[in-house]
């Protein structure tokens, strides 16, 4: 027992000493940090000033043109006119053409533009005030509809909510969903990182011969044992540290931009902010706004009630503990494996002709996602998250939908009875492959290992 | 010291080792020669328990050898082999602790070793910055740091330059005195004749020639070990 110590202590320090290890944990949650952090600096951050000019030769969009607080649009009378005004004045960016109709309805407009291409901001600005300039003229022209009570029509909005009829509460599928697809991706990506893990280590005793002289002092399963559970505390280690390095990292952001976060998750701040640029003179503007505000604010509130609710009817308590069951377990079982697959090789390309194999019901799992998104309670879903191979992707990805609790019961005694019938199996395979080199593994000779007594 | 009673090993329908008995004298050298493939590593590494015999037993001491009895043995493998990453200090100290030192002691006798063979500097480096040969001694001082009763070299000699070899001779034979048995495989004859005081000779998996190298010399007048060996393994 002492000795499994000993190689579980040296797996542990060599990986944790390592400086891939370290950058690695910074590197997540400086990732995240940025992912937070990037959206909000570059909506709150003023954007460099456009100017541009308006040739309309249609009649139509003429004076339309709405500016904002980066763009403003000026009307030019001619093309020719404002592409000398383009060539001349370095304040001016592009120029905006409508060409005289052909049809009653134009077809193509022109972005004209000096040297350097206007931004996406200022093409997509135009964009849809095209869109939204024509799309008022007929409504207004053929279906007599102002824009008024065009804006006031697309601002309704109607909430379909799922409800269970025994309990009466909301079902917040969506919410559910992705914390099941999380979690099952997590597990799937904990496992093929750390397996691997364990599958190279064991490679790099077999190739670099050390293990004969181990083998002399530990007794290959002790080995084997040691290192799955050495790289495993790894593991923890490294989410552990990702986990409270990301929720520094966060809130030093949120501290150091404490500004520019109140701007934008505060409601009122949120429309000011929408509203300031652009004087809402008209009416039209008014019930533009008045539709921003709903979805600025109502919306969010909604969305975040939503979410609150959702995640309040989710056991936690219970996700947390299977979470890390299913990992633990998963890990485990595939951990061994994966030490027994490189056992059989002597080098990474012919790992491959096990690997592939016994990783195809994690992949399968992974594959039928889609599916079991569909149906979290069909029978697919149901099956897959009780056989030992596929339940710790599949069971975590149901838990927040509720699982019968005989199907969880179930699910786990399973994987508990395939652990250590796993590890037995793979124990036998290393102890029996371990020495061997030059001759590649066949299927025959992994019988044989598991058939070989002791 | 240890005796090996009439073992047997094959793998798949391949005979490595056929009826195989030998006896190894307490602080004695004994030279395991024979050619390539012959089954000299098949048996040292049935020593070790590293595989199991199909028949036979092997008696340490006297009585059927334990993986107790294992501890006791300090083994060169032929195809050496150390973490590459890790450094030279570090490895050593974890692969004596897995032979049952304590830290303490694994490191005192290790920096002994190191200033003796003028090593010393070489604690803080990783394996891999070292040559193979450096590697080697490296390996040698681990094979030997918990002062085991039974020594087994397979080809300790093999990668060594003639200055290093001869620093390993004299080591070897520095453990003798102290009271160590040691059993070495190898193809160097004169150093087989330099060092050992009995000799086995396998081929085909069978021992055909065994004996104190006195009495070996005794029976074939005028004739070195190298000759004795080609002559014995191609009449048999």
């Amino acid at each position: 027992m002492n000795k499994i110590l000993l190689v579980i202590q040296r797996e542990y320090s060599t990986r944790v000493k390592k400086p891939s290890f370290w950058i690695l944990t910074l590197v997540v949650p400086i990732l995240l940090a940025a992912l937070y952090a990037i959206p909000i600096m570059l909506a709150t951050k003023p954007m460099e000033h456009a100017n541009v000019l308006v040739v309309d030769d249609s009649g139509l969009f003429q004076g339309q043109f709405r500016s904002g607080r980066d763009i403003t649009y000026f009307d030019a009378g001619s093309l020719d006119y404002a592409k000398r005004q383009l060539a001349s004045v370095d304040t001016l960016d592009a120029i905006v053409f409508i060409p005289a109709r052909e049809t009653s309805i134009p077809q193509d407009a022109f972005l004209y533009y000096r040297s350097d291409a206007p931004s996406m901001s200022v093409q997509s600005d135009v964009n849809s005030q095209l869109q939204e300039i024509l799309r008022n003229v007929i409504l207004l022209d053929v279906h007599g509809i102002t824009p008024d009570d065009y804006a006031m029509l697309t601002s309704t909005h109607i909430r379909l909510r799922t409800q269970d009829i025994e309990t009466g509460r909301d079902g917040f599928l969506q919410i559910k969903l992705v914390i099941g697809v999380v979690l099952a991706l997590l597990v799937f990506m904990g496992v093929f990182m750390f397996g691997s893990q364990v599958m190279r280590g064991v490679m790099e005793e077999k190739t670099s011969r050390i293990v004969e002289v181990i083998v002399c002092s530990v007794k290959p399963f002790q080995l084997m044992m040691g290192k799955v559970v050495g790289i495993a505390l790894v593991g923890l280690t490294q989410f552990a540290l990702w986990v409270v390095l990301s929720g520094i990292a966060m809130s030093g952001v949120r501290i150091a931009n404490a500004d520019l976060f109140e701007q934008a998750t505060s409601r009122h701040s949120v429309t000011e902010v929408a509203s300031k640029g652009t004087e809402a003179t008209t009416q039209y503007e008014a019930a533009r706004y008045q539709q921003a505000q709903y979805e600025a604010g109502e919306g969010i509130d909604n969305d975040l009630k939503d979410l609150i609710e959702g995640l309040a009817s989710i056991n936690f308590g219970l996700l947390i503990i299977l979470f890390v069951f299913y990992f633990l377990f998963g890990y485990l079982l595939y951990a061994s494996l994966f030490a027994a697959a490189g056992s059989l090789v002597d080098n990474e390309t012919d790992s491959q002709q096990f690997t592939l194999p016994m990783t195809v019901p994690l992949l399968l799992t992974f594959l039928l996602l889609p599916a079991m998104i569909n149906e979290p309670s069909g029978s697919l879903s149901t099956w897959l998250s009780i056989i030992p191979f596929t339940s710790p992707i599949a069971m975590l990805f149901r838990i927040p939908f509720g699982v019968p609790i005989w199907q969880i019961v179930l699910s786990v005694v399973l994987l508990l009875a395939t652990f250590p019938l796993c590890i037995w199996v793979a124990a036998k395979i290393y102890r029996g492959a371990i020495l061997r080199y030059g001759q590649k593994a066949t299927w025959r000779d992994l019988f044989r290992f598991v058939k070989t007594k002791n | 010291m240890l005796t090996i009673d009439n073992i047997s090993k094959s793998f798949g329908t391949y005979r490595a080792l056929d009826g195989v008995s030998l006896h190894v004298r307490r602080g004695s050298v004994f030279g395991l020669l024979g050619p390539n493939g012959a089954g000299k590593t098949t048996l040292i590494r049935i020593i070790n328990h590293i595989i199991r015999p199909d028949g036979g037993t092997l008696l340490f001491d006297g009585h059927p050898m334990t993986d107790a009895d294992v501890m006791q043995i300090g083994y060169l493998p032929e195809e050496r082999g150390l973490y590459k990453k890790m450094r030279v200090g570090e490895q050593a100290i974890y692969l004596a602790r897995l032979k049952g030192l304590d830290k303490a002691t694994a490191e005192q006798r290790l920096r002994q070793w190191f200033d003796r063979l003028e090593i010393a500097d070489w604690w803080n480096r990783r394996v891999e910055e070292l040559s193979k040969g450096m590697q080697q001694k490296v390996q040698f001082v681990v094979t030997v740091l918990h002062n085991p009763q039974l020594l087994i070299f397979d080809e300790p000699f093999s990668g060594f330059d003639p200055v290093n070899a001869d620093i390993l001779k004299r080591e070897i034979l520095r453990l003798k005195e102290q009271g160590a048995t040691v059993i070495f495989s190898t193809h160097n004859m004169p150093s087989a004749e330099e060092l050992c005081d009995d000799i086995a000779l396998i081929d085909h998996a069978q021992v055909v020639l065994s004996g104190s190298l006195a009495d070996i010399k005794a029976s074939h007048p005028g004739q070195d070990l190298d000759r004795i060996f080609i002559n014995t393994v191609r009449s048999y």
